[in-house]
């Protein structure tokens, strides 16, 4: 099984649009299991029409607690909490969306009045699309170790991809470069960066991309929106060749792709014909041909 | 026993509190590239143009795109480190304390070694704490960097996390103490946010006087809109919506319901226009590239409302 990674460093640059679509043309020849690790807004399921089957709490997190029937007050805790996350009121209170669980509070309280447990910060969902099952990862409002929950919903769509037997994982991430993109980029054999040509887009890409290469996976570009600015399109596509990264696909600007957002269907069920579409298809022909069956072209 | 309702009280208070008396707004989301960094820029240079002095923090510190968006160049760097433990093979007794005590599990005692950090270590000082021989001493480790670049009325206070690091957390902090310092210098102080819901927006908007959502009206914009509003309703915190492109294909309808349903309104409407794209690929905010435009003029319409609301 071949694991895909789809990020852009950027958000909003068409991530899940363009993996939905994708994955639209490949389930044709393929056995897909698709994953949504952007757990702070997770949309790969409205893209795709997805049915909600199954959803579970998950504890990926770890905070303190503070049993006051103990506590003295001492606020010893406050200084050895490197995150800010314990106030001084009349007593110490523990802000518990930037507590990361580290115990520092409890090394130090003298009357073993702190506790570190396991505490419920997101969901994993799962969803049965057109196209294949599709795992889910949705952060509780306000938390923190997105990173551990995205760890939970790879570890899961890997099961369910071995139970489904089936020969491709493909992963729509958050954006940025951070603890959740790094949990996306673990473990993955190929990395998509997608992007559009402006100065902030190119900028996060290679932000991205530097981030990705410390996991030494293959990776490949997919520019969305070529046409709307082709000196940046340009400045892209010199990047990826002095860096030596495959462009994959260039993606017209088409408004079917937002009608389709609308329709919640990927555009390529939606408009088969449009501009967009027919790019989708051939970047879906390059990912078959260089990625999946080639991959050794692609290991620089 | 403190009671669950008066501990959320307390956390609820200190979020609001603010150590200065500069108006601080906050500009987010939930989803990504929906524009939340072109509203931020706009609205700051709009503020600036009528003679304020505007502080604009980019806390988007994964991908920061203020300073691009406003054809900066930065300046005035500084660095963002994080304590990591330095291990003295004198000292240390072997006594595997630091390791059990690390939730990260980034301690590695070899069979005929002293322990060494093999993980990432999220600079907690936990080892450091419970070792018996004083062998840990605090070393630090760059995780990523702050700059502060004036022009004009504008100061804009952006950073960014070094790539490989997972620590967004402390860039956004030490951001925030930077621009704190300054803050009285300012009429008001407009803090960018990253997308989504996660510790990094919510600490980046803490203090804010008014928060302000940017979506569009498609079905991904509504989704992650109900999200960031369900999270400000946590936090306690006022928000408004602006709806971006409020012309792409979708239902308006929907971002206007989500509005009412938590109990505010839609702001602004900001329809797709030429100017936008053209602007933001040359490195300029609408307002100065194209000040006559349709969204010059919803910009320093907004821009208007904040001063009246927020610094008068």
């Amino acid at each position: 099984m071949k694991e895909i990674v789809v990020v852009s460093g950027k958000g909003g640059v068409g991530k899940s649009s363009i993996t939905a679509s994708i994955c639209h043309m490949l389930s044709q020849n393929h056995k897909i299991v698709m994953a949504d690790t952007d757990v702070d807004a997770p949309n790969l399921d409205i893209t795709t029409g997805a049915r909600l089957t199954e959803e579970e709490d998950i504890a990926a997190s770890e905070k303190a607690y503070i049993n006051y029937d103990k506590c003295t007050s001492c606020f010893r805790c406050i200084d050895a909490c490197r995150f800010s996350s314990i106030i001084k009121s009349d007593m110490p209170v523990i802000m518990h969306y930037s507590c990361e669980g580290c115990g520092a509070c409890k090394i130090v309280c003298p009357s073993d009045a702190i506790e570190i447990r396991k505490t419920v910060n997101g969901q994993i969902k799962t969803f049965i699309g057109k196209n294949g099952y599709i795992v889910s990862g949705e952060l509780k409002m306000g938390e923190s170790s997105s990173g551990h929950l995205v760890d939970e919903v790879k570890s899961r769509a890997r099961k369910q991809a071995l139970i489904q037997h089936a020969d491709l994982l493909f992963v729509d991430g958050p954006p940025g470069i951070g603890c959740p993109v790094i949990s996306t980029l673990k473990g993955s054999d190929h990395v998509i960066a997608v992007t559009e040509p402006t100065p902030a887009a190119l900028s996060d890409l290679k932000r991205v991309i530097d981030t990705a290469c410390h996991f030494k996976p293959t990776i490949s570009i997919i520019i969305n929106k070529f046409d709307m600015n082709p000196a940046m399109t340009a400045a892209i596509k010199r990047y990826a060749s002095d860096s030596r990264i495959v462009i994959l696909g260039k993606i017209p600007y088409d408004l079917s792709i937002p009608k389709a957002i609308t329709m919640t269907l990927p555009v390529t069920s939606a408009y088969p014909y449009c501009a967009a579409s027919a790019a989708i298809r051939e970047t879906a022909e390059n990912i078959e041909s260089k990625i999946i069956l080639n991959r050794s072209e692609h290991e620089y | 026993m403190i009671s669950e309702k008066l501990m959320h009280t307390k956390i609820i208070t200190t979020f609001h509190h603010k150590e200065f008396s500069t108006p601080l707004i906050g500009i987010t989301g939930g989803k990504g590239g929906v524009g939340k960094t072109t509203v931020a820029v706009n609205i700051a240079c709009s503020i600036a143009a009528k003679g304020y002095r505007v502080a604009m923090v980019d806390a988007d510190v994964d991908a920061p795109n203020a300073a691009i968006l406003m054809g900066l160049k930065l300046e005035l760097p500084e660095t963002v480190s994080s304590m990591i433990p330095i291990f003295d093979n004198a000292r240390c007794v072997r006594c595997a304390k630091c390791i059990a005590v690390c939730r990260r599990n980034a301690i590695l005692m070899p069979i005929d070694s002293i322990p060494m950090l093999i993980g990432e270590c999220n600079g907690c000082e936990a080892c450091t704490l419970v070792c018996p021989s004083e062998a840990i001493t605090k070393g630090s480790k760059p995780v990523g960097r702050t700059w502060m670049t004036t022009a004009g009325n504008i100061t804009l206070y952006t950073g960014e996390l070094l790539t490989g690091s997972e620590e967004s957390s402390f860039v956004v902090t030490a951001l925030r103490e930077r621009a704190a310092k300054d803050a009285e210098n300012f009429d008001i102080i407009i803090v960018d946010t990253a997308p989504g819901t996660h510790c990094n927006v919510i600490n980046a908007l803490r203090g804010v006087d008014m928060a302000y959502a940017v979506t569009e009206p498609t079905p991904l914009g509504a989704h992650d809109l109900e999200l960031i509003m369900k999270a400000m309703g946590i936090f306690e915190i006022k928000t408004r919506i602006i709806l971006n492109r409020s012309d792409l294909p979708g239902r308006p309808v929907e971002i206007h319901n989500i509005a009412s349903t938590h109990h505010t309104f839609v702001m602004e409407s900001i329809p797709m226009h030429e100017s936008i794209e053209k602007s933001y690929a040359e490195g300029k905010p609408v307002i100065s590239a194209f000040p006559e435009s349709p969204t010059a003029n919803i910009f320093l319409k907004i821009a208007d409302s904040i001063i009246k609301e927020h610094i008068r």
